[in-house]
């Protein structure tokens, strides 16, 4: 969980009866057998682990601490013991690199695995490195050859970087079985974490753009009608409709959906593309960024030229935006206007809800509402090449979320790989999880059984805040039609340069919405001959799983 | 090389040389120089996979040079004797910064002439002037050169602020110290901190407090950074407020080099304040600000941490510097070979600018009188 959504549930949840009724109820449960639904992992056989899990240090005892976690890998060792022995891998040393992000990620990793590595007899050595530096870590040590780590933590999108590239080791059956990976929820199943057929990730963490809205400005007699939109049709006319009209919590002029407009070092495309995936993402077809067989970009086709142009007919409306949206990119659109009460619309990660009620800038926190991403009235069809007069819905689930992954540098080493891997199905064993989706960890949950609410009620979670947080993530993981981007090397390189050109494009530097989509796609193309469009093709369909 | 016997004002001793000796250094020298290029060789066969010996690292490569170094060192004394002492002041200084300049450039030469993107896996590939056409029609570059020249052009108009202030702490004004030091502390600010401090906090559209002062004195939807216009002036203004102070104290300390007997002497011949400085001020200024100016434009040049972290680059690339342009390039696009040409390209501009400009100072610096 969030650091800043976990203080939420502490300060605003609870009560000290409430955590004394949840700690009890988690007891009488954990008494009659434990709480872990049907289907419960191997660490199944430790009845009350979960619940058990659960109580360190409690829910509203403050931040757990590194003993805390030490704690949790303890209780969460059965899997490991049921395949390896005592001291199996004595003398063996394995290289970690991760990320140290907020004083999470590694820090946490450390702890949970420092049980594992008494009973294991192996030792870890650790490579903390800030998010800003982990891209050109990671490829430099791939392009100089210098991959000096045995286990990863990864975001999916860099598996064309990694896996494409053979520099990954195959996932053993048995971690398959010991991580319970039919658990998953729907988008993070293969292809996702598979290359050819080959599976690669033990998953720790779900990522997905849902929308958040305001709950004054829309309802009876509110001033942007009588519903929520729930179509990228309906949040353009709300937002036009709202241009000159005064915001009912703050008094200043109401605006509709935050669009941002300037680029975030890549990310912002996403946000584009959340307004694109209700009209390209087809059903029938995986793919929606490019062309599987010739990676022909279609960003530039009818579908994406209508969610540009829905940009700009906002840019044309005058007070549709606030004033200097032009410069604002994601974190403006999250944190300085929707949460300080600027507009009424926007899409992000789950960090936007957690903040609405946490955050102290935040002045949105009871009038905020979730739903998953817009859909559209008609879809375009890029295999026919002609719009469909057909409802439309495609979450787009941005990034992805982090994996654990194992280097081929173990390969050659049976130890040192079951040793790895051993680790790594420690990190995303099913119990395990449900802890660092309760607590802070910098994950998100991901498993279908973390969206058991009974289980966070036990735990002493406020039942109603859980359901709003956990219910819109769960609706957009599991929707039939999610938008999964392409895992092809380079993605972000993409996403970098259709940022440059979009801002061109709303800048008013291009005569149309298409110039700009023509602009994005002919530098697509030139990424494409740069990096190689005969392996970028056999990836892009390795990786879409066709 | 120059004879010993010749330059007696700095030699101390004479010395004698024996052939043994001589024969001894030039050994070592050609010995060592030798066992450099064969194991740079070698390591290069076996990096390109033409032979196999294994070498994990280029540690041999580098110990070979150190070798090589050491010996030419140790060379210089053995056949120059009190002179190759001399050699020695100088020689490691040469050597370190080869290996630390000239090296690394030759081999970023090497890369912007390459299709060279991290995330391709054939990796690196020759391209000859591919990159250099790619330039050639890059509009976001030219863009990016262009507003560098507005950019540069800006530091007239800073020159002018700096010498105002540098004037009035070298009056005897009140509190003068205070001033001095109040003045300089923008200057110790992290152009980072200024960026967000002012850029994005005090200048936030809705709450920031200068955005609330515009809208006290009446004026509706401001934006700061809206229009290109607006934003390149705000960047400019923010980057001005941060390195005005460093010219300032620069001329000031000039200022205060001027012997007080000129303006005396030309308050006695009844000249007015503005040809006191017009006529002995600012000409015994003009090697201190050309000075300011020219370090100024190096820094001025550099110019990309404030807009990264403001506008990156926008509205449209109104606000884009080459340093920002070619991080997103280098960073945010893995471009290795293309953003290392346009670096390269860019530093032989600024060379010949700078030339140009350093040239011309030297015509103007020269006294009137």
């Amino acid at each position: 969980m969030k650091i800043d959504l976990y203080k939420y549930a502490v300060a605003a949840g609870l009560t000290r009866r409430g955590l004394l009724k949840g700690a009890a109820s988690v007891g009488a449960l954990a008494a009659l057998g434990g709480l872990a639904p049907a289907g419960r992992a191997l660490a199944g056989g430790h009845g009350n682990v979960r619940a058990e899990i659960l109580k360190v240090p409690g829910v509203g005892m403050g931040s757990p601490t590194d003993a805390d976690w030490q704690k949790v890998g303890e209780m969460c060792l059965g899997p490991t013991m049921e395949r390896v022995a005592q001291g199996e891998f004595a003398g063996v040393e394995l290289t970690f690199m991760g990320l140290n992000n907020q004083n999470l990620h590694n820090f946490l990793f450390r702890g949970f695995l420092k049980p594992w590595e008494a009973y294991t007899g192996a030792k870890i050595n650790w490579i903390d490195l800030a998010q800003a530096d982990y891209n050109a870590r990671l490829q430099q040590a791939i392009a100089t050859g210098t991959v000096d780590f045995d286990i990863l933590e990864m975001g999916a999108p860099f598996e064309g970087d990694t896996a494409g590239r053979g520099l990954l080791d195959e996932m053993p059956g048995w971690v398959s079985e010991q991580i319970d990976e039919s658990d998953l929820v729907g988008y993070l199943q293969p292809p996702v974490g598979t290359w050819d057929d080959k599976k690669y990730r033990v998953t720790i963490d779900g990522d997905c753009h849902t929308f958040a809205y305001r709950k004054d400005y829309f309802g009876a007699g509110a001033i942007g009608g009588e519903t929520v939109p729930s179509t990228w049709q309906e949040v353009n006319a709300a937002s036009k409709a709202l241009a000159g009209q005064t915001d009912p919590l703050t008094g200043l002029p109401a605006h509709g959906y935050l669009d941002p407009l300037k680029g975030w070092g890549g990310f912002g495309f996403y946000f584009i593309a959340n307004r694109a995936t209700a009209y390209v993402k087809h059903p029938d077809d995986p793919a929606w960024l490019f062309d599987a067989d010739t990676m022909k970009p279609r960003v530039n086709n009818p579908g994406w030229v209508q969610a540009i142009q829905d940009v700009m007919d906002l840019i044309a409306t005058p007070g549709a935006y606030p004033a200097d949206q032009i410069n604002a990119d994601p974190g403006t659109t999250a944190f300085q206007q929707f949460l300080a009460g600027t507009g009424s619309m926007l899409m992000w990660w789950g960090d936007v809800g957690s903040s609405a009620r946490t955050s102290d800038t935040s002045v949105v926190g009871d009038v905020v509402g979730f739903g998953i991403n817009p859909g559209s009235d008609r879809r375009y069809n890029a295999a026919a090449g002609a719009w469909e007069d057909v409802a439309n819905e495609a979450p787009q689930m941005a990034y992805i979320g982090w994996g654990i992954y194992v280097t081929a540098r173990v390969s050659g080493d049976e130890a040192k790989r079951k040793a790895a891997w051993s680790a790594a199905a420690h990190l995303g064993g099913k119990d395990l999880s449900l802890w660092m989706s309760a607590y802070p960890s910098g994950f998100q949950p991901y498993r279908n059984s973390h969206f058991n609410y009974e289980e966070w009620e036990a735990a002493g979670y406020d039942r109603a805040f859980v359901e709003d947080y956990l219910g819109s993530n769960a609706d957009s993981y599991n929707h039939p039609n999610a938008a999964v981007e392409p895992r092809i090397p380079g993605i972000f390189q993409y996403y970098s340069v259709a940022e440059d050109e979009l801002a061109k494009g709303f800048a008013g530097q291009y005569a149309s919405a298409q110039e700009t989509a023509d602009a994005i796609a002919a530098a697509w193309e030139r990424i494409t001959d740069q990096i190689g469009r005969d392996s970028q093709i056999a990836l892009y369909k390795a990786s879409l799983g066709v | 090389m120059v004879s010993t016997e010749a330059d007696y004002l700095h030699i101390v001793t004479a010395d004698n040389i024996s052939a043994a000796r001589i024969r001894f250094g030039k050994t070592i020298m050609w010995a060592s120089a030798a066992l450099l290029c064969v194991v740079g060789l070698v390591q290069y066969l076996d990096s390109q996979g033409i032979v196999s010996l294994g070498f994990e690292t280029w540690r041999p490569t580098l110990y070979a040079f150190l070798i090589w170094a050491s010996c030419l060192c140790w060379g210089q004394v053995l056949l120059y004797g009190e002179r190759g002492k001399l050699a020695l002041f100088v020689l490691p200084a040469a050597l370190f910064a080869v290996a630390m300049v000239v090296f690394p450039l030759i081999f970023a030469l090497g890369i912007a002439f390459s299709n060279w993107n991290l995330s391709s896996p054939t990796g690196r590939q020759f391209n000859g002037l591919d990159n250099i056409r790619q330039m050639w029609g890059d509009p976001f570059y030219w863009n990016a050169l262009k507003n560098m020249v507005w950019y540069t052009l800006a530091i007239v108009v800073e020159y002018a602020i700096a010498f105002g202030l540098a004037l009035a702490l070298n009056a005897q004004i009140r509190a003068r110290k205070f001033f001095r030091v109040a003045f300089l502390l923008p200057l110790m600010l992290s152009p980072v901190a200024v960026s967000w401090m002012i850029g994005k906090s005090m200048l936030e559209i809705r709450f920031g407090p200068v955005a609330h002062l515009v809208r006290e004195l009446g004026f509706d939807q401001i934006s700061f950074f809206g229009s290109p216009e607006m934003a390149r002036f705000m960047i400019m203004a923010m980057d001005a407020w941060t390195f005005i102070p460093f010219m300032m104290i620069m001329i000031l300390a000039g200022l205060q080099a001027i012997p007080k007997e000129l303006h005396e002497a030309a308050e006695v011949d009844g000249a007015s304040g503005w040809r006191r400085f017009w006529e002995i001020t600012f000409p015994l200024m003009l090697p201190v600000s050309i000075t300011a100016i020219l370090i100024r434009i190096i820094f001025k040049l550099k110019l990309a941490d404030i807009i990264i972290n403001i506008t990156a680059g926008g509205p449209g690339g109104a606000t884009d510097s080459v340093t920002s342009f070619i991080f997103r390039e280098y960073r945010d696009r893995s471009n290795v070979g293309y953003g290392t040409l346009l670096a390269i390209v860019y530093l032989v501009l600024i060379v010949i600018a700078m030339t140009i400009l350093m040239k011309l100072a030297d015509r103007w610096m020269r006294p009137r009188y």
